[in-house]
């Protein structure tokens, strides 16, 4: 499979800083590749320093695994824990260390992608869906209390732009417990995992992703067509996009 | 604390404490809030004061028509089943006008943060 990515991340139509951080590679033998979002959190410029730090991170530790050289792991989700982990300890460190950043946190979205099979990682709400000709799939369940209420029937999706603490997390990198929930999804040439921040899913409703993406044919006029659409409708917040096509 | 405001062209009339589990709405006398008006029914809405189960501190309120034969409506859209409400949301019952005020909403941290 010839894997093709592309990914954006934007300072949106209101915010000063970007807070969000990206990355992604694509192994020499094109068998991997890896995708990471983060959407940071918490005081002057610690969602900056802290979704730096989940992302770098995660690079650090997966990246040696796509050398051709060192075979795949058994466990994926062991080694994404791994990172996860580790990413958690350092942001913890800087947390205790300097008061500026006594606050931060962070959301955290991956996909390691290994032989057409991804292996998603999520904690907070950032999220990552999956493209499969005209359906788009979400495979992430946010971790905030909203979607907990809406689990529960205590609120209708119309609901949720009017609650007040929409922005609550129940889990992400910087709270006490970093354990993500994991998904395993098998792709076909053709499909496509998006990952995103919430500045995407609030700017732009997803009901109108897949026609703007359809009418693009590279991955970085898909990725570019969703930011531009979203900061056209003003998003408040940053806005970060990556995108894999698998051909 | 909530508080539920009677207007009348656009001025506040009365003022109801939400400050019970439990707020009948309705024409008779046995209502907490009892209106005296023909297009209210007898036992018209229910306000639910509930504490929120994932957000220690925070309390929803919720509002749910009795079967009533003019309906209630939040922001002029009728309601078919139990609704949240939020602060400032116009409530209409049968033809009367309320304001639901919510103080604690407007404390609520704006920016996203992390429960732990």
């Amino acid at each position: 499979m010839n894997p093709h990515v592309a990914g954006i991340t934007d300072v949106g139509a209101l915010r000063k800083a970007n807070q969000d951080a990206i990355d992604w590679r694509v192994s020499e033998d094109n068998r991997q590749v890896l995708l990471v979002v983060a959407d940071g959190m918490g005081g002057y410029h610690g969602g900056e320093v802290a979704s730096r730090i989940a992302v770098d991170t995660v690079m650090e530790v997966l990246v040696p695994w796509l050398s051709p050289d060192e075979g795949v792991p058994e466990e994926p989700d062991d080694a994404i824990q791994f990172a996860i982990n580790l990413a958690s300890e350092r942001i913890a460190d800087q947390r205790a260390a300097d008061a500026d950043l006594a606050k931060m946190g962070t959301t955290l979205v991956m996909a390691w992608v290994i032989d057409g099979e991804a292996h998603i990682a999520h904690l907070g709400d950032s999220r990552c869906y999956l493209v499969q000709g005209r359906e788009l799939a979400c495979q992430t369940r946010d971790d905030t209390v909203v979607q907990n209420m809406l689990d529960d029937g205590s609120i209708r999706p119309d609901d949720v732009p009017h609650v007040p603490f929409r922005n609550v997390l129940t889990r992400a990198l910087g709270a006490s417990s970093a354990i993500a929930s994991f998904r395993r999804v098998r792709m076909a040439a053709g499909d496509s995992l998006l990952l995103c921040s919430d500045g995407l899913t609030g700017a732009l409703p997803e009901d109108q992703w897949l026609s703007l993406i359809s009418v693009c044919e590279t991955a970085d006029e898909k990725v570019r067509a969703l930011v531009d659409a979203s900061l056209d409708n003003e998003a408040a917040d940053n806005v970060s996009v990556v995108l894999l096509i698998l051909n | 604390m909530a508080s539920f405001s009677q207007l009348v062209d656009n001025v506040v009339v009365t003022t109801f404490e939400l400050d019970q589990p439990e707020i009948h709405v309705g024409r008779r006398g046995d209502n907490d809030i009892r209106i005296d008006e023909i297009s209210v029914s007898g036992h018209h809405a229910l306000i639910e004061a509930v504490p929120n189960a994932y957000l220690e501190g925070t309390v929803d309120y919720y509002i749910t028509d009795q079967n009533s034969t003019n309906g209630t409506f939040v922001n002029e859209l009728r309601i078919d089943r139990r609704q949240r409400l939020n602060s400032n949301d116009l409530v209409r019952i049968g033809w009367n006008e309320f304001r639901f005020i919510d103080e604690e909403e407007n404390a609520l941290e704006k920016t996203a943060y992390i429960l732990d």
